[in-house]
């Protein structure tokens, strides 16, 4: 039954060099690509300039930057897949404003946004400026979005305060009971597990290694030079990047930098069908607070829906555990903003955590070691990214990395043609008879398309590897049909059978 | 010349149902799966029976594709090395039934690997792999005791989870007192917790399986919705035979036929 062909040569010849290496153990992953830059350890040099701990949105976007240049760079991540923490559960916008006028996030956001539609295109990546809507339900909330609308305007941004019949005009979903509107027509919504992969992508296929599976366990200066001692291997380096998220803390601990505060802020969500999700045309939100920004409805590149996310500070960050209660605000709260919500179908509830702490926003160099750059945000690691990525390279170059722009470096990645959204399905076919064995009923994705997931650099090692870089298995079935042959694909590519190959990137379909 | 009556699904219910329309219109049958028979299996003697009838009364069968986007008048398919649109003039959806999700089941906790569809685990068991030790089963749907035999048969000891039944006769011991059920596991699945109102218990496991009330499968973008036009749905949801089954479908496609003699 499921008689795939497992290498579809999709990728583009720029790639042919790429190489990854499936560790005896199993576990670990490196992943490089030529031009193969040194590597080996010459007497008195450290193998890297850069290494960049933590394979999220902002570590890849570093990695890619960085990939661009002279530099020689490795990506370390302790999961064995790319975006496993806040990169993965997220709203997925790309917003236009976040928060307060004149600080570093914002100067960051407002650099990024103007460019989505070329870095997307760029890297592959599913993107639709669509516009937000935060919606006032009483005259208190009201005159807090007149107050936002000050605060937008002050950060350079576009927004138009909407009366309640306008809100309705622009979406027909949000409640009756709405009172006024603030448009900000520069809002996109964006696929983070996409963009994070890309960005590795694009950074492997221009040398930088990305070692996956591998925790950081110390790091020990000598001189000019660092080393970095992880689960796996000694990584002798000149710059340290701290993109480690959640963990944040522990890695400058380790590197003898700042004692910084973060913890983890978990946040609930609920999915919707595409059947509502292809009436929904803004990203609605609440009005924010003081305290928190909301819980908000969103529609999906996938063209679900997403309720969330809820808030709350945690101990614990492996704990991602949804609970009913929180899963009953979470659709109470979308009811009141848009009450189609309510006869919607649910598709999933999950939970992840975002790395909050006392600086929710952290890009600088670290106060004790001129060689530790801190790169992480609570909130808005996407929005941020692209212009993240760039003023970590100016900040490393102003602390003495030698990272000159390469010509010929890559900055575009071969598209992946998507049956589910193509215009013309049957040159699909035409092209890669793959593309009419149709895996994933629900959401339209083919062997093809998997079989893409599963070569390259970067490749997918599990069935929720394939998911995150494909959409298979996102539907109302959740996999019902289909899991049985991701999983075996999955497997085929991975060497691993049908009860030890990864079902996350956690934990294997059997025991 | 008039567009064919196109039937999804070539299990029991649209066999019959393709069998019937082929009295009074060209009849074309598709399926994902290159066989007939659907959830009911291609080789027992009556979808075998039921399937040379139908193939006898000149319904084309299309087996091996996947049907994606219906727009009334056509609709998508997807077969090897070739898609296309193909001309109907209306869609029969028998596509069947599909286990209940963690999200219908309202069940909430950690989202650990181990946790899988009924269907899929079946597939898996049914290759002779030894998954899991203690595997617990969330329902008691029609996928619930095949899983549980299959499973046993690797050496796993059966839990069932199936709130407001009698134990089942598959399972080895059961929990069957719970108005929340939350799954436990960081890495891989750990254990299951039953809560009612007044008490919880939880059960050890290293494997779970969601096999509770059937839910039916739609996945053609255009006929997702009860009143998608063009439409008709035939999914019984209530466990019947394979004669039964046909049954419904012929009488869906009779009771179609009369409400639209003289067109076509």
């Amino acid at each position: 039954m499921f008689k795939y062909c497992i290498y579809s040569d999709h990728l583009n010849k720029n790639m042919d060099r790429v190489y990854s290496d499936h560790s005896a153990a199993g576990r670990g992953r490196i992943v490089t690509a030529g031009p193969r830059k040194q590597v080996d350890s010459v007497a008195g040099q450290p193998q890297f300039d850069v290494v960049i701990a933590g394979g999220g949105v902002l570590g890849a976007a570093v990695a890619a930057r960085l990939s661009r240049t002279s530099a020689r760079v490795a990506l370390v991540e302790a999961e064995t897949d790319l975006a496993e923490g806040a990169s993965k559960g997220n709203a997925g916008v790309a917003v236009s404003y976040y928060g307060a006028p004149g600080t570093q996030q914002t100067q960051l956001i407002n650099a990024s946004n103007p460019g989505w539609e070329t870095l997307t295109g760029r890297l592959d990546v599913p993107f639709r400026r669509l516009g937000g809507l935060m919606v006032a339900l009483d005259a208190d909330e009201e005159q807090r979005l007149r107050e936002t609308l000050e605060e937008v305007h002050a950060c350079g941004v576009r927004a138009e305060l909407l009366t309640a019949r306008q809100v309705r005009d622009t979406e027909p979903l949000v409640s009756g009971h709405a009172v006024a509107g603030l448009l900000l027509p520069d809002d996109g919504i964006i696929d983070p597990m996409r963009l994070t992969i890309a960005y590795a992508r694009l950074a492997a296929a221009n040398g930088v290694a990305i070692r996956l599976g591998e925790r950081i366990l110390g790091i020990e200066h000598d001189g000019d030079h660092s080393a970095v001692i992880t689960s796996r291997s000694r990584l002798t380096t000149r710059f340290v990047v701290n993109a480690a998220g959640v963990e944040a803390d522990r890695i400058s601990a380790l590197a003898g930098g700042e004692t910084l505060r973060t913890w983890p802020r978990k946040g609930q969500y609920v999915v919707l069908d595409r059947a509502f999700g292809e009436k929904l045309t803004k990203i609605v939100f609440s009005t924010h607070t003081p305290q928190t920004k909301g819980s908000n409805v969103v529609p999906t590149t996938h063209g679900s829906v997403l309720l969330g996310p809820t808030a709350l500070d945690i101990a614990d960050s492996g704990d991602r555990a949804t609970d009913p209660e929180t899963v009953a605000w979470i659709l109470d709260n979308a009811r009141r903003l848009v009450p189609a919500t309510a006869d919607a179908y649910i598709m999933k509830t999950f939970a992840a955590n975002r790395p909050a702490g006392d600086e929710p926003h952290r890009l600088r160099t670290d106060a004790r070691q001129p060689r530790l750059l801190h790169v992480t945000d609570r909130s808005a690691g996407v929005s941020i990214s692209p212009a993240a990525a760039e003023l970590a390279l100016t900040l490393l170059r102003a602390a003495g990395l030698d990272a000159r722009d390469r010509d010929g470096a890559l900055d575009a990645l071969p598209p992946v043609p998507r049956l589910r959204t193509s215009p013309d399905p049957a040159a699909l076919a035409a092209a890669d008879s793959l593309y009419g064995q149709v895996v994933c009923a629900c959401e339209h994705v083919t062997a093809a398309e998997i079989n893409a997931a599963l070569a390259g650099p970067v490749a997918a090692t599990s069935a929720d590897g394939v998911r995150k870089r494909t959409g298979a298995a996102y539907g109302r079935c959740q996999g019902s049909l289909c899991l049985a042959g991701i999983s075996f694909l999955t497997a085929m590519s991975t060497g691993t059978g049908p009860a030890s190959v990864r079902q996350t990137a956690r934990g294997t379909v059997g025991s | 010349m008039t567009a064919p009556c196109l039937v999804v699904g070539a299990g029991p219910t649209g066999l019959g149902c393709a069998a019937e329309l082929a009295a009074a219109r060209p009849v074309e049958l598709i399926d994902r799966i290159p066989v007939p028979g659907g959830e009911a299996g291609w080789s027992t003697p009556a979808i075998t029976a039921l399937a040379d009838d139908t193939r006898r009364r000149g319904v084309r069968f299309r087996l091996g594709n996947t049907a994606l986007r219906w727009e009334p008048g056509r609709l998508l398919i997807a077969g090897p090395g070739k898609i296309e649109w193909i001309p109907g003039e209306r869609l029969f959806y028998a596509g069947g039934l599909r286990p209940a999700t963690a999200a219908d089941l309202h069940i909430t906790g950690d989202r650990p690997a181990g946790v899988l569809p009924a269907t899929v685990a079946r597939h898996l068991l049914t290759a002779q792999n030894r998954l899991w030790r203690r595997l617990a089963v969330i329902g008691d749907g029609p996928w619930a005791g095949q899983v549980a035999a299959h499973a046993r048969v690797g050496g796993s000891t059966i839990i069932a989870i199936t709130p407001g039944c009698d134990p089942p006769d598959w399972a080895d011991e059961a929990m069957t007192q719970a108005t929340q059920i939350t799954i436990t596991g960081r890495d891989r699945v750990q254990a299951v917790r039953a809560c009612t109102k007044l008490q919880w218990a939880e059960t050890a496991c290293d494997g779970v399986v969601l096999a509770a009330s059937p839910r039916p499968n739609r996945n053609i973008t255009g006929a997702l919705a009860d009143d998608s036009p063009g439409v008709t749905f035939i999914q019984p949801l209530a466990a019947a035979s394979i004669i039964e089954r046909s049954e419904i479908g012929r009488s869906a496609a009779r009771s179609w036929i009369a409400a639209n003699r003289g067109t076509g």
